[in-house]
């Protein structure tokens, strides 16, 4: 109990500026680490759908269990100020984050209703991925639109 | 001017149903493509079908009835310059088929509809569910940039539709002179030259 205060204190301290320790640059780091690990599951869930990875019950779960964790970390310190594309250059943040803080939250907050039991969803045969698959990736597409700059 | 206009048929019956097929799949495409579904199967459906009927526009340009061709309308800078010089006056222009004027916005929709197709099939949003057929057969960054160019890409053709739509309307209300209903019937009022 002590240390979940803890935390939470220091989450409240640090955000939403960047904590004096950290660069711009270390927070857009692990920004992009985070969506990596997004798509990486992602990607397990859409290539088994697709049939260019072999269907394996557990193997789907896992993903699915992963994007569950994922969904479920605190991503606002994540995307703090001054690290959208007009502020560096490799981000693909777009400033309209920070234009419209509710409806990005809402958008990021329904990749989690899109996430929420896929762990189970997923299991029972390669026809049930596509499914899960469908609003994972629906909810990505509807935040990339407005909020992720095109390469 | 010389001779009086007669009434001919101009628009073939195939040209009649490939224009108003491709202007109802593209404005229902756009519409799903701004405003559809997140996931965008029919969106997909509806740009196969798009470039099926592209593909047939190509070919009826070699080897359809004479007005369709594009040896018969496409037309040098002297001709669109110098129908450019009469375009303000108050009358109808009687053309037997595309201006040399309107040449251009055919070849220019025609090009940004199949550019518009490429970057579609090409495409990865990055979204796991939206992926263009084709993506995997080009580079991963190349993929992700057809997403900003296929963006762009909707915007030019809506750009190209309003100025087809306002030009209609141009003809019709200043020019009293009716391109739709030609565009229906394939009959149209034309003077010989």
């Amino acid at each position: 109990m002590r240390h979940m205060l803890c935390a939470a204190t220091l989450a409240a301290l640090t955000l939403p500026a960047i904590a004096h320790s950290q660069s711009a640059e270390d927070v857009l780091a692990a920004r992009q680490g985070y969506m990596k690990l997004i798509g990486l599951n992602t990607g397990v869930l859409s290539g088994m759908a697709r049939g260019n990875i072999d269907y394996d019950e557990d193997r789907a779960a896992a993903a699915a269990a992963n994007l569950e964790a994922l969904v479920r970390y605190d991503a606002p310190g994540l995307f703090v100020p001054e690290t959208s594309s007009d502020d560096l250059a490799n981000s693909g943040a777009l400033p309209a984050i920070w234009d419209n803080p509710e409806d990005f939250g809402a958008k990021f907050a329904a990749l989690g209703d899109a996430v929420a039991g896929s762990t189970d969803a997923v299991r029972g045969g390669q026809g049930n991925v596509g499914a899960a698959l469908q609003q994972i990736g629906g909810a990505c597409k509807d935040c990339h639109d407005d909020y992720r700059k095109p390469e | 001017m010389e001779g009086r206009a007669e009434r001919i048929r101009v628009w073939d019956p195939a040209l009649r149903l490939f224009h108003w097929l491709l202007a109802a799949l593209v404005i229902a495409n756009w519409l799903l493509g701004q405003f559809g579904p997140n996931v965008m199967t029919l969106h997909f459906w509806l740009g196969y079908a798009i470039l099926a009927l592209l593909a047939f526009r190509l070919v009826w340009g070699f080897i359809g009835p004479e007005p369709a061709r594009f040896t018969s309308f496409l037309r040098g800078p002297s001709a669109i310059l110098s129908y450019l010089g009469g375009i303000a006056r108050r009358e109808p222009s009687n053309w037997p088929g595309h201006t040399p004027l309107g040449a251009l916005s055919v070849v220019a929709m025609l090009a940004v509809l199949l550019v518009q197709v490429g970057t579609g099939l090409i495409s990865d949003p990055l979204d796991y569910v939206n992926i263009g057929p084709l993506a995997d057969q080009v580079g991963s960054a190349t993929a992700r940039k057809a997403v900003g160019w296929h963006r762009l890409g909707g915007n030019i053709i809506l750009l190209l539709v309003l100025l087809h739509v306002g030009v209609i309307l141009f003809y019709r209300l200043w020019k009293n002179e009716d391109l739709v209903r030609p565009m229906i019937t394939g009959w149209k009022w034309v003077r010989r030259r």
